[in-house]
């Protein structure tokens, strides 16, 4: 909206062409003048110019909603844990982002394919009756592996091949490896959205693509860094309000070093820093408990308090431990600063019994 | 019009006509005491004739109004105010409180009407669950001490979240029933519910800069409409500043504007303005510190700023910058009702050690993001007037490289003080 060509909103002619004799040819451009300065190159008076500023704003602002009517059309989707829905108020809600952050290997990729299993399901079972786009920065993506989810995890639904296979074919997904080809994605996303009836935007992971083109330690760098990671989002944030539906993005987790002679030799967090941290609405952290165990934290979230559930990684994908009215709260903390528990080492179990 | 005509004292008017004016357009634009030493009449005198001029202008015609060509702008300055008049007028403004009295009570009562307040804080403090509870609290009814007012929301960051409204609303209605009395108070209780407190939250969802400053042009007029609305949230004014913005020339001054235009919003429609703002790292060197974003020039947009902050974990509200209260820091929690007073089991906050808790916990996760800087402001708990200080550190410094190194030194000249001033209490 905020491009609009001044041509196109209410305003004369000539107004238009005297603004655009220097250069004002967009809302963007005559509202980001002060007063005076419109003054001054539209050639009226005080009172003349805020009308114009007003009735340009008018054809820019958003409309105003109360929020009761913006109560009948919120809209959850529900993570098929129960406990998790739960604590999240019906689950991941809609027009908002949910980050994912962990350690390798402890089912970041894992929860995304699950989650594309479960949006495309038809709404009586509990799904979105939509597609997905799988942004996917890693080539972490593994069909083999969705529709074992699948079958695993609603061998009642998915029972004949050719729901396997309409499932299968709603998730699109794209291979972007490089920074540059992510945000270009995204800027046409709206396009993929409307034509592939997408009802959810999965980008695994956020972090990869960013971590591996910017060295920190280079001046400049991180400023970039943290510019594309805003514009990223921003166009985001953008995308899940205009089609209410929900984002999930995965995060790496990085190594804060202790400084200043504390005894504290370091600890785990997420990654990409305080900047991007704000500009997630829920984030979820997973953990290591030991090598089979793992748990969910709630570390930010506007309606859920933290919160802790094991679980484990079956063949359906996440499988919460413990009945569904267990559920451990835990006293929070920073969630930029959370420390995240990794796997210290590795045992085999080379006599599995059966 | 006839200086002879007009009702001024004989003698003065003698002394008008003997000094040669004869018309009361000619005193127009005339100082008073230019007056006395062309006429020689008294200052008081000259005072009368002025007022006496400009009545019969008023009177007379629009000679004046065409002058400086906005319509009712041509009245002149605004009248002005004594302080006394200031006092009592804003002795019966209300202020919304927060439902956690250490904040109320350093606050004097509550966030102030008329004001603009920022609250800053790192990701997930609890800025927008602030936030949520103001919006429900503006509009607890005035038999209850409230305001019983409406609210806007500017949302620029998706974040408010209408389950969690819900929650608080429910907790803040139920908490009132309970209060119930006398018959006025059940009669408000039986339009005050859940579903009337969202009726009565317009909500407006801005994604970018653009579009928030339009909605700012609109506003004024939106407010005259709803002249019951008490309070403006803005969540966040960073997140869309943060972003596209090649030369920071610019958006320093969109924000000044911006921040003239909320301060005009806040006095001349009485409302309390409250924005959040989010935290950012300042590298120097190895150095690194959290601090409010968007510069130092915005420090100065907001009357009141609140910081919010993790210590270990316990949650910590600083108010850092406030003309009328010192600098405070309080605990707080946050429940499944909403903001609270942190719990009574803990010690006071005026009795609390300089705890080594506090600083052990910080010290664990003193990191490049946090360390420095929220160190300090833990530690201004114990020097309040401390933490003014480096906000008059703050202000002086500039976004240059030079103004960061030396609200850095004022960080580090607070902390000693702070360390000195802790150790005496210790000792004392």
């Amino acid at each position: 909206m905020a491009t609009r060509m001044l041509k196109r909103t209410c305003l004369s002619n000539d107004v238009c062409e005297q603004l655009k004799r220097h250069h004002i040819e967009s809302c963007k451009d005559l509202l980001s003048l002060t007063p005076l300065e419109v003054m001054h190159v539209a050639c009226l008076s005080y009172q003349k110019a805020i009308e114009l500023l007003q009735s340009v704003s008018k054809a820019v602002a958003p409309p105003v909603t109360t929020a009761l009517e913006l109560c009948k059309k919120q809209a959850c989707f529900s993570t098929s844990l129960p406990t998790l829905d739960k604590l999240l108020r019906g689950g991941l809600p809609c027009g908002t982002i949910t980050e994912v952050t962990g350690p390798s290997g402890c089912g970041k990729t894992q929860i995304c394919l699950m989650l594309s299993v479960l949006a495309t399901m038809p709404k009586s079972e509990g799904g979105l009756d939509s597609g997905v786009i799988y942004i996917d920065t890693e080539s972490a993506f593994s069909a083999v592996r969705l529709v074992e989810i699948a079958q695993s995890r609603f061998p009642d639904y998915f029972n004949c091949r050719e729901r396997i296979l309409n499932m299968a074919g709603r998730v699109l997904l794209c291979r972007d490896l490089t920074c540059q080809d992510v945000l270009n994605r995204l800027d046409t996303l709206e396009e993929d959205i409307i034509s592939s009836g997408a009802g959810l935007i999965i980008l695994d992971s956020v972090a990869s693509v960013v971590r591996k083109e910017f060295d920190t330690t280079l001046p400049g760098n991180l400023m970039h860094r943290s510019d594309l990671l805003g514009h990223k989002a921003s166009t985001l944030k953008y995308l899940a309000h205009q089609f209410n539906l929900p984002v999930v993005l995965t995060n790496q987790i990085t190594t804060h070093l202790g400084g200043h002679g504390s005894e504290d030799a370091g600890f785990v967090t997420a990654a990409l820093g305080n900047t991007w941290s704000h500009s997630v609405n829920t984030r979820l952290i997973l953990q290591y408990v030991d090598s089979h165990q793992r748990q969910i934290l709630i570390a930010k979230s506007p309606v859920a308090p933290f919160a802790v559930l094991n679980y484990t990684i079956e063949k359906q994908g996440i499988c919460l431990d413990g009945d569904d009215s267990q559920e451990t709260l835990y006293e929070g903390t920073d969630p930029g600063l959370q420390s995240i528990r990794v796997q210290t080492g590795f045992t085999y179990n080379l006599t599995q019994p059966m | 019009m006839q200086i002879s005509s007009c009702s001024l004292s004989p003698a003065v008017k003698s002394r008008l006509t003997a000094a040669g004016f004869h018309f009361l357009s000619e005193l127009r634009g005339l100082s008073p005491s230019h007056i006395c030493a062309e006429t020689g009449v008294s200052q008081q005198e000259a005072l009368q004739v002025l007022q006496a001029v400009r009545g019969g202008a008023s009177g007379g015609g629009a000679s004046v109004g065409g002058a400086s060509g906005g319509g009712g702008a041509s009245v002149g300055p605004p009248p002005s105010l004594t302080a006394l008049q200031l006092l009592q007028e804003e002795q019966s403004q209300r202020s919304i409180f927060s439902f956690c009295s250490q904040l109320d009570a350093t606050l004097g009562g509550g966030l102030p009407v008329g004001k603009t307040t920022e609250i800053c804080g790192a990701p997930g403090t609890g800025k927008t669950q602030l936030c949520l509870q103001l919006v429900v609290d503006v509009q607890v009814p005035v038999c209850f001490g409230g305001l019983g007012g409406q609210v806007v929301v500017v949302d620029t960051e998706g974040s408010f979240l209408l389950q969690r409204v819900q929650d608080i609303a429910g907790a803040v209605v139920k908490h009132c029933s309970l209060l119930v009395e006398d018959d006025e108070q059940r009669v408000a209780m039986t339009t005050f519910s859940v579903e009337t407190i969202l009726s009565n939250i317009f909500l407006v969802r801005c994604h970018d800069y653009v579009e928030l400053l339009a909605e700012l042009h609109l506003l004024p007029d939106f407010l005259s409409e709803h002249p019951r609305v008490r309070l403006l949230v803005i969540d966040s004014v960073a997140f869309p500043f943060r972003l596209h913005f090649d030369e920071l020339s610019q958006r320093t001054r969109l924000l000044n504007g911006l921040a003239q235009q909320l301060i005009a919003m806040a006095t001349s429609h009485n409302v309390a303005v409250v924005i959040t703002n989010q935290m950012t790292t300042r590298l120097r060197g190895g150095q690194s510190q959290l601090v409010p974003a968007l510069g130092e020039s915005w420090g100065h947009a907001p009357t009141i700023r609140l910081l919010l902050q993790w210590a270990g974990t316990q949650r910590l509200a600083t108010i850092f910058k406030s003309p009328g209260h010192p600098g405070a820091t309080v605990q707080y929690q946050i429940t499944s009702d909403g903001f609270r007073d942190a719990d009574q089991s803990e010690q006071p906050p005026s009795k609390r050690p300089r705890t080594h808790t506090v600083q052990s916990a910080t010290g664990q996760r003193d990191s490049n993001q946090s360390s420095a800087g929220q160190r300090d402001s833990n530690q201004s708990a114990a020097g309040q007037r401390d933490s003014n200080q480096s906000a008059a550190g703050q202000r002086d410094s500039n976004q240059s490289a030079a103004g960061q190194r030396d609200s850095n030194q004022s960080a580090a000249g607070q902390r000693d003080s702070n360390q000195s001033a802790a150790g005496q209490r210790e000792c004392s």
